[in-house]
């Protein structure tokens, strides 16, 4: 960050900024409000456009609109450009379902780069806030191995603070078993509502993509937040480590340095299988590593 | 088997255990590491870590076997291989046959000039790390480089001495013994089959053979001046020849300077004729053949004494003794006179019987005494005895006998010339002879047996004149000399020299031995007879003698010095494998690598 620049202006745009320097300034509550702050900002040019959106009117194209609200219908009949605009649906539901596991207390630069649960606790708040923002109703599951908190979904603007509080304090846990948690959101969303899965998906898979896609075929919107840590991505230690998994405590001896391209491989593979699975099954997935601006990762998870 | 220049070198070995120990350190507990994606990690595990490990030891192996190759290349292994261009560093023993046949010149080269031609080649190949020795007829090694056994070799001619090619290997496996590096010989000889005998080979040894047939020879063989000294009137002399040339060929015989005669000998034949004319003193006489293909056996010499004959006094009495002496007369062998007393003491030389009567015994013995003669007799002996056979005399029964004694203080020439049963019978003190019996058939056989008459003649003008027999040597073999002897003359030089000990005489030719101002002897020094007989052993004898000896023409033989011990040298194939298992390794490492950055 430019030292120039005003401790206001910087507060203006948290959601650039670096994850950990974010995690610096303050508490989860404050920043988040400041972080979805900004990312509404950089949103001015679409306001409207969100997860709860349905089409309202056309309006004549503006230079810096995005091309894919263009109309190409209207073009080809009329030759004039025009861009579809949306209106808020006020009777959505969503539930934030956060894995709160042991893995997720896990990163590989501390001091550096945020624990994975610290990166989905406060990217789990920015989403809540934006959701309530749009008067949606949001609630939050967190869990580990089994479910450890439940907020149900409300839209008061001040629901907010309850959802950020239950983040707040939740603890990393054991293992994982994501499962149950998804199947208690059945019982929290009545009607088709968003589901946002936020995870690093150190879990079983299967059973995992099991319960993501019956929610699916309950007609909620699922989405898929896959929370990396950079170390995970590409991997490096000493010469030579034995390698543990903290809540399996399974351990493997190797070398980094001989198996980090394979490594890699792997993790690309793993992560474009998931992407697969999901895409397979109607639902969105976002891998987002925690280095990456809250401010990027809600874009990308709000674009659609 | 492997040998090593350097083995301390081998100690470096123990560098090879660098890259086990690093593996081994490396493969100590490592630090835990907490990290989540562990599933990640055993996926990407299972499908490469079998390759990884082969890959590890693959590289384990090659960096281990790169240190051994550079420590076994400095430790400069060797491995006995033939055909290799160079060997490693060897002890060479190069025997060197320049005996008196080397002479020998077929088609129109000496033979020794092919051997030292083989010589010289064999030393081309010589390295500064290579112990050369040069063992020459004169059966003396000489170590040196190559340079200055080549020089020795240049300067070599045919030596007089005969050279026993089985000794010689034998000195030579001698001198290697004592040698840390691996031995060879290289034996360059005319292979002569009167040369050649059996040896205990326990070092490599090859064999330089001439592929030509010897040639045709013809030597003086023997040359016999008879008995001596020859009388004013001169003497005999005999002739052999020897050789495989048929054809018979003149043989020119003479005494000193005087006109010579000349005797037509057949190879393996011989002859004799009379020299005469020559004065009292020591005559050389010679006997030559016309040249031929090889010259140092074509003459022959030897050492004649001329002397007018003994003058002798008997008792007629003694019938014997007195037929006896009447022959020799007769044949110009002796002459009455009173230089010799035969039969009892006299004023001079004299040869003594014990008297028929005991009881003289002891006035002989005082007179004897007087005489300041060292030995005396003793109780007469009765039992039948035969005499041990000797120079002087054969075997003959002796009936009776007088016991001899040696005095106390026994001095001057004293020394026992005949013995009965080890007991002294005929000895010598001074200028006086004692016989043990009396030349009488009922004491002893020898007056009635064939031998009495030379034995006369010996006893008369040799033994109690106190002559020396004329002995025959050959170069470089050691010839006793007789008491008394204080120096040994030839040509002009003189060796101080002392009775009793060995005289070496190095060439050809008549050596007097002087005693004091008197000539009393000579030694006549000729080439070894066997040296005529040039005909080369077969192969399958040299086999049968060396088995383990390797047979080569002459004319490769030097090339093939180092061969046959030879060991190639291993350091270059090792430096070659060295390099490729760095290759190797550079490859293996840089294919991890590049799966590591991929």
């Amino acid at each position: 960050m430019p030292s120039s620049e005003s401790p206001a202006a910087v507060r203006a745009r948290l959601d650039l900024l670096d994850p950990m320097e974010v995690a610096r300034l303050g508490g989860l509550e404050v920043l988040t409000e400041e972080i979805v702050e900004g990312f509404l900002t950089g949103l001015h040019r679409s306001p409207r456009r969100g997860f709860s959106v349905e089409f309202a009117e056309h309006r004549m194209y503006q230079p810096g609109d995005e091309l894919r609200y263009v109309d190409w219908k209207i073009l080809g009949r009329n030759d004039r450009l025009y861009v579809k605009q949306f209106e808020e649906e006020t009777n959505l539901r969503a539930m934030l379902v956060c894995d709160t596991s042991r893995s997720m207390a896990w990163t590989g630069s501390p001091g550096t780069v945020l624990p994975k649960l610290d990166y989905a606790r406060r990217l789990a708040a920015a989403l809540a806030l934006v959701l309530l923002r749009q008067r949606d109703a949001t609630g939050l599951i967190a869990f580990d191995d089994e479910v450890r908190a439940v907020v149900p979904p409300r839209s008061r603007r001040t629901h907010w603070h309850q959802l950020a509080g239950a983040l707040a304090g939740t603890e990393a846990g054991q293992g994982t078993a994501a499962e149950p948690a998804l199947r208690r959101v059945v019982e929290q969303l009545r009607r088709r509502g968003l589901v946002v899965f936020v995870s690093d998906l150190l879990l079983d898979p299967a059973l995992t993509l099991k319960a993501l896609k019956f929610l699916r075929h309950r007609g909620h919107q699922v989405v898929v937040v896959h929370v990396m840590d950079p170390a995970e991505v590409s991997l490096r230690g000493p010469t030579e480590a034995r390698f543990e998994d903290p809540e399996t405590r399974e351990a493997i001896v190797l070398r980094p340095r001989d198996w980090a391209a394979e490594y890699e491989r792997t993790v690309a593979r793993a992560v474009a299988e998931w992407r697969l699975a999901c895409r397979s099954g109607g639902i969105a997935y976002h891998r987002i590593t925690t280095d990456t601006p809250f401010g990027q990762a809600l874009r990308e998870i709000v674009r659609r | 088997m492997i040998g090593f220049l350097h083995p301390w070198m081998l100690a470096g070995l123990l560098a090879a255990a660098v890259p086990i120990l690093v593996h081994l350190l490396a493969r100590r507990q490592p630090p835990t590491v907490v990290f989540p994606a562990v599933r990640y990690l055993q996926s990407t595990t299972r499908e490469h870590r079998n390759r990884l490990k082969l890959q590890h030891w693959l590289l384990l192996l090659l960096r281990t076997l790169l240190i051994i190759a550079l420590v076994l290349a400095a430790a400069g292994p060797t491995l006995p291989m033939r055909g290799v261009p160079g060997h490693a560093p060897t002890a060479l023993v190069v025997v060197l046959d320049n005996s008196p046949s080397s002479a020998a010149v077929l088609g129109g080269v000496r033979q020794l000039d092919r051997l030292r031609s083989a010589a010289r080649r064999a030393l081309a190949r010589a390295t500064p790390n290579d112990a050369l020795w040069l063992l020459t007829a004169d059966g003396v090694p000489r170590r040196g480089d190559a340079a200055t056994l080549g020089r020795l070799v240049d300067s070599l001619a045919p030596a007089p001495r005969r050279l026993d090619l089985g000794r010689a290997l034998a000195l030579a496996g001698e001198v290697l013994s004592a040698e840390a590096r691996p031995g060879e010989v290289l034996l360059l000889s005319d292979l002569q089959q009167t040369a050649v005998s059996g040896a205990e080979l326990r070092v490599p040894v090859v064999v330089g053979r001439p592929e030509a047939p010897a040639p045709a020879n013809r030597g003086v063989a023997r040359l016999a001046p008879g008995a001596q000294p020859w009388s004013t009137d001169g003497g005999r002399v005999g002739v052999a020849v020897a050789g495989d040339s048929g054809a018979s060929a003149p043989v020119t015989v003479r005494i000193g300077s005087r006109p010579p005669k000349q005797l037509l000998v057949s190879p393996g034949g011989s002859a004799t004729t009379t020299l005469s004319g020559a004065g009292a003193g020591w005559w050389t006489v010679s006997a030559e053949l016309d040249a031929d293909e090889f010259r140092l056996d074509d003459r022959r010499v030897a050492a004649v004494r001329v002397a007018p004959v003994a003058r002798v006094r008997w008792d007629p009495a003694d019938r014997h003794v007195s037929t006896a002496a009447e022959v020799l007369e007769g044949n110009g062998r002796l002459a009455r006179g009173g230089e010799l007393t035969l039969g009892a003491l006299g004023a001079g030389p004299s040869v003594v019987m014990p008297p028929a009567d005991p009881a003289e015994l002891g006035a002989l013995n005082r007179a004897l005494a007087r005489r300041g003669v060292a030995w005396s007799y003793g109780a007469p002996v009765s039992a039948p005895e035969a005499s041990d056979s000797g120079a002087l005399l054969g075997r003959v029964r002796v009936q009776r006998r007088v016991a001899l004694q040696a005095g106390a203080s026994s001095s001057g020439r004293t020394g026992v010339l005949a013995t009965v049963g080890g007991a002294p019978w005929i000895v010598r003190s001074g200028e006086v002879v004692l016989l043990g019996s009396r030349l009488d058939p009922a004491w002893t056989d020898l007056p009635v047996s064939a031998g009495f008459m030379p034995f006369m003649d010996v006893l008369l003008n040799r033994v109690a004149r106190g002559e020396v027999v004329v002995v025959e040597g050959t170069p470089g073999d050691p010839v006793p000399l007789p008491d008394l002897v204080t120096a040994v003359r030839r040509d002009g030089r003189e060796w101080r020299a002392e009775g009793g000990e060995l005289f070496r005489p190095t060439e050809t030719g008549v050596y007097f031995l002087v005693a004091g101002r008197d000539t009393v002897g000579a030694v006549a020094v000729n080439p070894d007879p066997r040296e005529s007989a040039l005909a080369r052993a077969e192969p399958a004898e040299l086999r049968r003698l060396w088995p383990t000896a390797r047979l080569a023409p002459l004319a490769e033989a030097g090339e093939l010095a180092f061969g046959a011990a030879a060991r190639g040298d291993l350091r270059g194939p090792l430096l070659w494998g060295a390099f490729l298992l760095g290759l190797a390794e550079v490859g293996v490492a840089s294919v991890a690598g590049r799966r590591r950055a991929a």
